[in-house]
């Protein structure tokens, strides 16, 4: 899609704006109730806080910013509609992504990647979108996603499979405790331990790589 | 503990996801081997560099209008 805006980087840990709290008059034309005005406000406050968050897992599940877009719609939707179900107190990110995982799952399942498999073509097919856009509107973002494009850890880590890809970005990038992880990959604590073992072994092995290709300096070897 | 055990604890280790009892000999094992102390220490390096170079977007503007509309219009 040519046309398409191309997506907004921004600083990690930069909280949401506040979503503007108005105090809601029900309007004249659409009685609101009482409690689901409620409802809205809180959901506001807890679950749209997240999105930045759940937009960017969605990018790396979809690789296509359209999909993620509806993947995020979707999963939103489905929150607010079961938000009396949501327990409070808890982590509302994990409920969060839980949701998207699932959703994702379903709506993907038929092109899904094979857990341990990588669809190289998806990820040649994101860059060259990234491209197409880019030379488009040159001046929009373009000096992120050329970042990106080139960046060796970028890559490195979507050439994972995907069992230790997601771990590795659910516990290194989103911060979720193993517990979270392990509820929202459906595997027991100890193989979320041994993937995030196994997958930063594999994920410095190719850092490596790309250092000795491009001659990077990756700055990860100690000088004992 | 032995490097096997070591292993199987170092990803929780670099999480700080282990028990005060496991970080405990976790510690005295690292502190006397060698290689254990050196993947310990990759593993950590790995996990900060994901942290900090890995691209962030943020959510089309769009995308959060809609969302914030879909919460006035829809009935849970
Ligand atoms: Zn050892």
């Amino acid at each position: 899609m040519k046309t398409e805006r191309l997506p907004e980087t921004i600083q990690r840990n930069t909280p949401m704006p506040a979503t503007p709290r108005k105090n809601r008059q029900p309007s004249s034309g659409k009685t609101v109730s009482q409690q689901e005005r409620i409802k809205q406000e809180e959901f506001q406050e807890e679950a749209v806080a997240h999105i930045n968050a759940l937009y960017n897992y969605a990018l790396h599940l979809t690789m296509n910013p359209d999909d993620a877009n509806d993947l995020v719609q979707e999963t939103y939707l489905k929150a607010y509609k079961f938000f009396d179900s949501f327990e409070k107190g808890t982590n509302c990110k994990a409920w969060l992504f839980k949701i998207l995982k699932n959703n994702y799952i379903n709506k993907f399942r038929k092109n899904a990647r094979e857990p341990g498999k990588v669809d190289y073509d998806l990820i040649k097919d994101f860059y060259h979108s990234i491209k197409d856009a880019q030379s488009d509107s040159e001046d929009l973002n373009a000096g992120y996603f050329k970042s990106l494009m080139h960046d060796e850890v970028y890559q490195a880590l979507n050439s994972l499979p995907d069992e230790f890809r997601e771990v590795i970005q659910l516990c290194d990038i989103e911060g979720f405790t193993y517990e979270e992880i392990a509820n929202m990959v459906e595997s027991p604590i100890g193989t979320v331990r041994s993937r995030l073992y196994r997958g930063r072994k594999l994920l410095r092995g190719k850092l490596n790589e790309f250092a000795k290709k491009y001659g990077y300096n990756t700055d990860t070897e100690e000088s004992t | 503990m032995n490097c096997k055990k070591a292993q199987a604890l170092l990803s929780a280790a670099v999480d700080g996801e282990l028990s005060l009892k496991e970080q405990q000999e976790f510690e005295a094992h690292i502190a006397k081997c060698a290689d254990c102390q050196r993947e310990f220490r990759e593993a950590q390096k790995t996990k900060n560099i994901i942290r900090e170079k890995i691209v962030r977007f943020k959510a089309p503007q769009s995308l959060v209008n809609s969302i914030i509309r879909l919460t006035e219009t829809t009935t849970g």
